[in-house]
């Protein structure tokens, strides 16, 4: 692989990459606003400028400048050289690039910053952003002064409604254009562009439209100070008191990788956003996805619940038992669930073909949905693939078969992971349903016909994996602790054998995962820690 | 030195000059009957060897820049006539387009010949309501004549010539900001590389002229490359031929015309341009558009080690030829060659200010220096003229133009950033006097 030097460092390149490319790669970041890796090159915020040494034998391109010479009270004529942007210049065999290393590197990007924060309002307490906004970071890294300017700044609308889901502040954009260009490149949208020019430039939808398509919060988060704000986040939080957990989106089959960010203190979850990983969904989500984090706290059944009356956990899980006790097991349905992981359905099998005894193995979820060729599926659930890879012996069948088979009467118990109808209207089947046992973490549209409601951890109480469309396993990371008496799916369905009299002896999820290990259903044991990235 | 020419100039003035009828009787397109029988080379190495130095303002030599264009390509060609001419100054182009459009027209159909184009696009900015309607009526004449079409002269080379109406921005005549609004884009100059050449007007291989550098080309090939380079005191630095020169500001006789390349700004303000207003002493000179930096005129020539300035190291800037290369030398630009004059009656704070307005107007904003750079210094400008400056933000002025020099997206950056040095640094007496004295002993004016 051909080299170039950067501050003393060789840095790898391909043929082709610009310098900011290669050292993204290697591991330097060179500082920049406008470049995104998964974007077009725009060069216009001018951060990441470097010094390029010309080649041998060839003079440098040299620029006059005027220096003021207090002592003399006269200008003294100086030379600088001519700087290029990173991300727009191409790396070169034997290149001698400084960065860091260069008094006029560090001066074009101190005055770049500065220029950038002239007419910024500075409204820091009130941004959204703060805490993960390029301007404060470097401002601290690559200007430190205080501002020279002390006049009133350009003022620009503010607070303007770019959709459903977007705000837009004309006074802390930078112009950009990620958003522009992202809604251009990858949304196939161009709803957004620039109107007016100079320092009165500003961020403005087409005539007519809203910023309404499928991938809209993406904007805000390609957004590198506070322009742009989420309705959904908007005030909600203040960024340092979050953590984040390396999570799969739930939302579809895509499998997007994301972090889920919560507040420890409040075990809440308050925002979800795309993890880089370029074999799934490069550097996106889409809003349904960025979105789904609001259902860990909608909608939940967080107790034990007997004939629709709440009950203490342990008194619940063995009246649920009992209700299993006699169970016949050729009339006894076993419900997985594409919305759950691979380790919540492996113990569910387990219950179902080791202690029970029973074969009829049925795979439920949400209903389908829109998609489109950018990463929506249609398919809502995120692990229907890797239900079917753990049912080695036979495909598990569809819930409307299983609709038709309580129609005929054909089964007395039913035991499911999860509350939800992958065709709705099929649900009246399970009003007559003798015994039906959800082990479930929302309250689904089976919930009203169930005779027990086991509470389950939503996938941001769990750790777990999930099989995408295309086949790669993927480790979600627990966000919160499990919120009521819920209990990972695994281990509800591990305490339900017990209470059943088997001897579930697992207690931790390793013990799953062991047990779990020489099956094929995950075909790729794809690495998630290796995957995770810091945000472009 | 003074040499009077005419191959432009000859129809301006006359009745009905501008019209097919006055341009063919003086000899009209000869040239590009002439070229359309040469090959496409020879019509690039006869442009070559007439060294004609862009007249947009960069100054590269037009043959050379034809040359740059592929020579197998999939892609059609386009040759772009940049007749957005918005430099504060410059007003040369616009004397073409209506009082010689044929000459223009001429010129591209030679241009489109030797970089293999058919089409050619005249951007013409759009308050040139009087140089649309001739270059309309010239496209009309030459092609009701045969001269334009499928066959122009019956030769198989098809040539058509569109006007294309500009936006209405300065930046418009950045080359690829051109490009851009030509295709119905926001007129923001694009990155380069990829260049015009490679990747022009509608993703093709494209040429982007000035309509002067175009205009010209009838006349090379009327007398031959080498014939035109030498009517130039500068052939000998690939600087050819005749170029109009305008003049404008605190002169008796402001206006446009044609010499040979080689006059000096002395012979520009004093000879044509028929001395400064009442008399007065000149305070300064832009030599050609506002882009390029003021001079005093007690400024001296003096480049050491260049054998090219020996002749004119010692003397006046004012005595220096005006020439693309003779200006870069000492640290100028020559621009446009239409020069602006300042009288001792002038106030250069004034000037400065309205200039920097300009600037900060114009900025497109695209990239950060530009955008915030032309803001703060105009706004810096705006208090030291109204009484209210300071000193430490008049010592900004240089710090904010060095900043914005050179790291910009487009050349607008560098045209900000270098009569915003210029001034300061020879006016910061006055500028001084308008920081503690409210400008009181500054004239308080721009006109006589």
């Amino acid at each position: 692989m051909p080299t170039f030097k950067l501050d003393e460092r060789e840095i790898p390149f391909e043929k082709g990459e610009t310098i900011i490319q290669a050292a993204h790669r290697a591991g330097i970041d060179i500082p920049h606003y406008c470049w995104h890796p998964g974007l077009s090159v725009a060069a216009n915020c001018r951060m990441c400028l470097v010094e390029i040494e010309p080649p041998p034998g060839r003079p440098a391109m040299m620029l006059d400048v005027l220096e003021w010479d207090a002592d003399a009270q006269d200008y003294v004529p100086q030379k600088k050289p001519k700087l290029q942007p990173a991300c727009q210049f191409q790396a070169g065999e034997g290149m001698v690039v400084h960065s860091e290393g260069s008094k006029n590197v560090k001066e074009a990007r101190r005055a770049v910053q500065e220029m950038l924060l002239l007419n910024h309002p500075v409204d820091c307490p009130i941004c959204d952003q703060a805490g993960e906004c390029r301007l404060q970071d470097y401002w601290l890294e690559h200007q430190g002064s205080k501002k020279r300017m002390k006049d009133e700044p350009v003022h620009k609308p503010k607070a303007v409604v770019f959709g459903p889901t977007i705000v837009y502040d004309a006074e802390r954009c930078i112009v950009c254009t990620r958003c522009i260009r992202f809604c251009d490149e990858v949304a196939g949208d161009s709803v957004l562009d620039l109107r007016e020019r100079g320092n009165l430039n500003e961020v403005v939808l087409a005539p007519g439209r809203e910023l309404d398509h499928d991938y809209t919060l993406m904007t805000e988060y390609v957004c590198p100070v506070g322009a742009l704000t989420a309705v959904d986040f908007r005030f909600k939080a203040r960024v340092w008191f979050l953590r984040s957990a390396r999570t799969v989106c739930v939302g579809c089959a895509t499998g997007c990788n994301a972090f889920l960010d919560f507040d420890p203190r409040d075990q809440k979850v308050y925002r979800h956003r795309p993890r880089e990983n370029p074999d799934v969904n490069k550097y996106w989500m889409c809003d349904e996805g960025m979105l789904s984090y609001s259902r860990v706290h909608e909608n939940r059944v967080l107790r034990a619940e007997i004939d629709g009356q709440t009950i203490e956990f342990e008194r619940g899980l063995k009246k649920a038992a009992k209700l299993f006790k006699s169970a016949d097991p050729d009339r006894t349905a076993i419900v997985l669930s594409a919305q759950h992981s691979n380790e919540d359905n492996f113990a569910m099998l387990v219950l179902a073909r080791d202690y029970i005894g029973s074969g009829n193995v049925f795979v439920n979820g949400r209903p389908g949905g829109d998609s489109d060729e950018i990463l929506r599926d249609a398919d809502k659930n995120p692990n229907a693939r890797g239900v079917v890879g753990l049912c080695t012996s036979a495909p598990p069948a569809p819930f409307k078969e299983l609709a038709t088979a309580l129609a005929a009467g054909k089964f007395t118990h039913v035991l499911a992971l999860g509350s939800d109808a992958s065709d709705p209207d099929e649900v009246a089947a399970f009003e007559d349903c003798e015994n039906l046992v959800l082990l479930t973490s929302h309250r689904g549209p089976l919930a009203a016909h169930a005779d027990a409601l086991l509470p389950a951890c939503t996938w941001a109480e769990a750790d777990g994996t999930f099989v995408n469309r295309t086949g790669i396993a993927q480790e979600s990371e627990r966000a919160i602790f499990p919120h009521g008496d819920s209990l990972p799916a695994w281990k509800l369905i591990a305490a339900f054998g017990r209470a059943l009299g088997h001897s579930f002896g697992w207690t931790k999820l390793r013990h799953v995962r062991a047990a779990m290990a020489p099956d094929p259903g995950a075909e790729v044991a794809a690495d998630a820690e290796a995957q995770s990235g810091a945000p472009a | 030195m003074l040499k009077r020419t005419d191959y432009l100039t000859k129809n301006y003035g006359k009745p009905d000059g501008w019209k097919l009828a006055a341009y063919e009787a003086a000899g009209g397109y000869r040239s590009a009957r002439k070229a359309l029988g040469m090959s496409k080379d020879a019509v690039i190495d006869e442009a070559k060897k007439a060294h004609v130095r862009g007249r947009g303002g960069a100054g590269f030599d037009c043959g050379v820049k034809w040359s740059f264009m592929p020579k197998e390509s999939t892609k059609p060609h386009y040759l772009v006539i940049n007749a957005d001419e918005g430099e504060p100054g410059t007003f040369k182009d616009r004397t073409i387009m209506e009082q010689n459009p044929h000459s223009l027209i001429e010129g591209c159909i030679i241009g489109c010949y030797a970089i293999g184009a058919h089409a050619c696009y005249i951007y013409v900015r759009d308050e040139l309501h009087l140089s649309k309607e001739r270059l309309w009526g010239a496209i009309a004449e030459a092609k009701a004549k045969g001269h334009l079409g499928a066959r122009p002269f019956g030769k198989d080379y098809a040539v058509e010539i569109y006007v294309h109406t500009g936006a209405g921005a300065y930046i418009c005549g950045e080359e690829t900001a051109l490009l851009n609004s030509l295709e119905g884009r926001r007129g923001e100059p694009r990155l380069k590389p990829p260049f015009p050449a490679q990747y022009g007007a509608f993703g093709c291989p494209s040429t982007v002229n000035n309509v002067e550098t175009i205009a010209i080309m009838p006349t090379v090939f009327e007398i031959g490359g080498d014939a035109f380079s030498k009517l130039s005191e500068l052939h000998g630095i690939n600087d050819g031929g005749c170029r109009l020169f305008g003049v404008s500001g605190h002169v008796k006789n402001p206006g446009i015309f044609e010499a040979a390349v080689g006059l000096t700004l002395r012979e520009l303000i004093f000879d044509l341009g028929g001395g400064v207003l009442d008399d007065r002493a000149i305070i300064g000179v832009i030599p050609g558009g506002s882009s390029c930096p003021i001079h005093k005129p007690d400024e001296i020539v003096d480049v050491a080690g260049d054998p090219r300035f020996e002749p004119y190291n010692g003397k006046s800037v004012l005595d220096l030829p005006l020439g693309v290369d003779t200006f870069r030398g000492i640290g100028s630009m020559l621009g446009t060659a239409c020069a602006i004059v300042l009288s001792d009656a002038a106030d250069p704070v004034l000037a400065y200010h309205n200039v920097m307005r300009f600037y900060r107007h114009e900025s497109c904003g695209q990239c950060t220096p530009c955008r915030e750079g032309m803001g703060w210094i105009e706004r810096i400008l705006d208090k030291i003229v109204a009484g209210t400056g300071t000193i430490e933000e008049l010592d900004q002025l240089s710090d904010i133009a060095n900043s914005v020099m050179g790291n910009t997206i487009c050349a607008f950056g560098e045209g900000a950033a270098q009569p915003a040095l210029a001034f300061v640094r020879r006016y910061r007496k006055e500028l001084e006097d308008y920081v503690h004295n409210g400008g009181k002993n500054q004239t308080g004016t721009l006109t006589t």
